[in-house]
């Protein structure tokens, strides 16, 4: 009998990283199949165990399926395959299995792409080798006839796989295996190779270099998850990076992402060349010949410098201009050619300057052309205040990309909203540098705009241009946030927009760059709510910026009809009145005490996040108006929110027990990201009668509730709010004022807010 | 009060309503599933393309029972159902929270 596997030794091996422990794992395995199989099949010519796929190649992760095909002579009993892979079953581990003899295996490989690529790399376990090796060398040379067809079908199957799993190097959360830029590549390119054994595109030991890179990730996370799972996700990631010994998970991702960068590149050349190769019709281009002027061509689908054209200071705009217009690719050789090209003279000469302009304004097709010039270090050349934003990891579960990533997606959204201003070169620059400041220590706005004036004067930008770019890069956030946290019928408010904005010029640049930022931040970053509260304070701030009197735009607004309905009603009769309206909800009360708590309450219960919230009161009654979305994008069921409420106004809803077992039933089961430090800012001038609190934490359920009752607790009157969740965090801002309706300035009374609102955020309803 | 749930390979259906009630198991509901495991839906000894999974026909068998018959309940399913083969399937046991008859309303133990 032989002994069960026990893998624990090499699993629980630390020293053994990457490559190293892929193959002693894998050799741990094999010997152990080697021994069942002798004792199930033993010698029988003909016969053999083999490992195929990614165990064929040594690369056993310790969650990989074992790839193995019992290869015989068609007279084996196929009791005895049974006999095989019971045992295996039993370890645990996956298996995928097949007993065929040589001819059905090459039968099935003809029309079964993920069979052909799996005989590239069969591996003779135990049994005939001789078998095993005419077998491979069949498969082989059975790919290689086929291969006009199958590496068609090979490069779509590389384009949807990542479509479907998505980027690797610019991911927050990549998948190593599958993503674009993953290990899948590198093994696709491989098995182009065996098919195209003349191709010679790659640099196969700075492939194999980047690949154990992304292994090395893969077989920890498998170690630290314990399942085998390739998509690292931010909760692991410093797990991982502990067990590479790196410092920590931003280490580890920008080594993740530089192998990555490369794979990707290289992989994109070399399906490039691939598909010109074999012909596919919708990528012929022909070898023709186009001259772009200044010793540019177009060539087969890619732009080149002409034989002989000496590369000069400004010919890599030139080249990159023209592949992004042309949405080519820059040929291979002309970017180790433009590595010679001299430096562009400090300032630049305005042709450059606005090739530039012209390359950052091809949207979207400029973001690989620049991926392209990075991969040959030629974009670090142009913009060196880039460099420590390459790779850069944002740990939040807001965003989707990383920093330098991001600047570019961004940019790419931006050019597409070049109509909407006065000056599209400005809203390019000012879009591209936004986040500069990321990679650098202090305030990135604060930081960023000091690197802006560099990077402007540099390309000779006016001092005129380059104040506007720096007041774009510093005060990037400033619609958003003040949109989402401020009240924009205070004047103070738009008189302070319209402030630091300057003139509308800059105001307009400010609104392109918000929705271009957000777009490219996340699907989360940017709704209509969002897009319809920022495109009001524009209004109101142009208004003034025009010359307008403020208070012709930001005056408290007269009561609707329905609210001088409900008021009406309430007074009459001393009772709970409210009306709701679409995602409006206006309650109308005769006592305000904590009423704004309570509201926020039913409305938790209900899975109702409040996006906005108002509060007024009026002689004796308090009127509250709320708009929400559901948490589940759902039809809101206000006839039950209108039941809970009543009961909870009357005070005949356990509220907080409720809220606990809500809390219990909805726990997250799964942190994605690091959430941002629980914070209290308490700001008496950004209002001109209200004391504004900002409140900055880890989002939980029936936070709102808690924070307003604790507020209602210290007597504070709540005159208006806005609740903003980004991701797993909260931004709320409440404008209270005291019982006697002035702003709070004393100290001590200041401390109690701050700790009240500070205990409401930290304290987990269980 | 326990619900054991089975998920058996079908022609095992008629073993095991006997031998659950031959230990007294009052009544179980039984349904049609696909579904696969650890062998990827793959015949025992497999010549086809071993990288698709595909779902495999079961049965599904499901009765409450009181809590200290769930044990027993269990037992009697695995041991009428295990061929020794891949795929024989799995018994899980949870709790069940309440009962109740519908025609007469009862509840808890007195529904089961």
């Amino acid at each position: 009998m032989t002994p069960p596997l026990d893998r624990t030794a090499v699993l629980g091996d630390d020293s053994l990283r990457g490559r190293r422990f892929a193959v002693a794992h894998t050799e741990v395995v094999d010997a152990w199949l080697a021994e069942l199989y002798a004792e199930v099949v033993g010698d029988r010519s003909g016969c053999a165990l083999v490992a195929t796929g990614g165990h064929g190649r040594n690369e056993l992760t310790p969650g990989s399926d074992l790839d193995l095909l019992l290869l015989h002579d068609g007279r084996l009993d196929p009791d005895t395959a049974q006999k095989l892979w019971y045992p295996i079953w039993d370890t645990g581990m996956k298996l995928g299995h097949s007993f065929r003899t040589r001819p059905e295996t090459l039968q099935l490989a003809t029309n079964d792409l993920a069979t052909a690529t799996a005989l590239l790399s069969v591996r003779c376990l135990a049994g005939d080798a001789a078998a095993v090796d005419e077998l491979g060398e069949a498969a082989r040379a059975q790919w290689a006839k086929g291969a006009k067809r199958s590496l068609v079908e090979l490069a779509d199957a590389v384009d949807a796989r990542h479509e479907s799993a998505g980027e690797v190097a610019f991911a927050l959360e990549p998948d190593l295996k599958e993503g674009r830029g993953g290990l899948r590549d590198v093994q696709a390119i491989g098995w182009a190779l065996a098919a195209l054994p003349g191709l010679d595109i790659v640099d196969p030991d700075r492939l194999a270099e980047r690949y154990d890179v992304l292994l090395a990730a893969r077989v920890e996370l498998h170690r630290a998850t314990g399942r085998a799972v390739d998509r690292l996700l931010l909760q692991d990631q410093d797990e991982v990076a502990r067990r590479l010994g790196l410092d920590d998970a931003d280490v580890l991702m920008a080594r993740v992402a530089g192998a990555a960068r490369t794979i990707a590149w290289e992989s994109d050349e070399a399906w490039f060349e691939i598909r010109r190769q074999l012909g596919a019709s919708r990528f012929r281009r022909g070898d023709k010949r186009i001259d772009l002027g200044h010793g540019v061509e177009l060539v087969g689908g890619r732009v080149e410098l002409a034989d002989g054209t000496r590369p000069e200071a400004d010919s890599v705009l030139r080249v990159a201009t023209a592949a992004a217009r042309r949405r080519a690719r820059i040929g291979r050789a002309t970017l180790e050619w433009l590595r010679d090209a001299p430096d562009l003279p400090d300032p630049w000469p305005a042709e450059a300057r606005d090739l530039f302009v012209e390359l950052l304004g091809c949207g979207h097709d400029a973001v690989s052309v620049i991926e392209s010039l990075d991969h040959a270090d030629l974009w670090l050349r142009l913009v060196p205040e880039w460099a420590p934003n390459r790779s850069r990891p944002q740990r939040n579960a807001y965003h989707r990309f990383t920093v330098d990533r991001h600047l570019l997606e961004a940019t790419a959204n931006a050019a597409a909203l070049v109509e909407r201003v006065g000056r599209p070169d400005l809203l390019l620059l000012g879009t591209l540098l936004h986040d500069i400041g990321k990679g650098y220590p202090g305030d990135h706005a604060i930081v960023g705009r000091d690197l802006a004036a560099d990077v402007c004067r540099r390309i000779g930008l006016s001092a005129t241009d380059t104040a506007v770019v720096q007041t774009l890069v510093e005060h990037h956030l400033l619609l958003p946030d003040v949109a989402t946290r401020r009240d924009l019928d205070d004047p103070v408010t738009v008189r302070s927009v319209a402030a630091h904005a300057g003139n509308s010029l800059t105001l307009e640049l400010l609104w392109a760059l918000t929705e271009a930022d957000s777009i490219a931040t996340g699907t989360a970053a940017w709704g209509s709510w969002k897009e319809g509260l920022v495109a009001a304070l524009v209004e109101r701030a142009r208004h003034v910026l025009d010359g307008g009197d403020v208070t012709e735009v930001a005056a408290t607004v007269p009561h609707t009809a329905t609210q001088r309905d409900l008021v009406a009603r309430c007074t009459e009769d001393g009772q709970v009145a409210l009306s709701v309206d679409g995602d409006r909800l206006t309650v109308v009360a005769p006592d305000r005490h904590a009423l704004f708590s309570r509201v926020a309450a039913v409305l938790a219960l209900n899975g109702l996040d409040v996006t906005e919230a108002s509060a007024r009161s009026e002689g004796t009654v308090a009127i509250d108006e709320f708009r929400v979305q559901s948490a589940f994008g759902t039809d809101i069921a206000w006839t039950k929110v209108e039941r809970d409420l009543g009961r909870a106004l009357r005070g005949r809803l356990a509220i907080e027990p409720r809220l606990a077992e809500r809390a219990r039933s909805y726990r997250r089961t799964r942190l994605t990201a690091r959430t941002l430090d629980p914070s209290v800012r308490v700001l008496n001038e950004a209002s001109a009668d209200s004391t504004v609190v900002e409140v900055v934490g880890p989002d939980s359920i029936g936070l709102l509730y808690r924070l307003t009752r604790a507020l209602a607790d210290l007597d504070l009157d709540i005159r208006s709010a806005k609740v903003a969740t980004m991701g797993n965090d909260v931004v709320d801002a409440f404008y209270v004022r005291t019982a006697e309706g002035a702003k709070v300035d004393d100290p001590d009374d200041l401390a109690e807010i701050r700790a009240a609102l500070l205990h409401a955020l930290l304290v987990q309803p269980v | 009060m326990k619900l054991v749930t089975a998920i058996i390979k079908p022609f095992k259906l008629d073993d095991v309503k006997v031998a659950l009630k031959g230990i007294g198991v009052e009544g179980m509901t039984v349904s049609e599933v696909q579904g696969f495991g650890r062998q990827g839906g793959h015949v025992e000894t497999y010549r086809g393309a071993e990288y698709q999974i595909d779902f495999v026909p079961k049965v599904r068998v499901e009765a409450v029972v009181a809590d200290a018959d769930a044990e027993r309940v269990a037992q009697a399913i695995v041991d009428a159902a295990r061929t020794d083969k891949i795929g024989d399937g799995k018994v899980w046991i949870t709790a069940v929270e309440s009962l109740v008859r519908i025609r007469t309303g009862e509840r808890g133990d007195d529904a089961v």
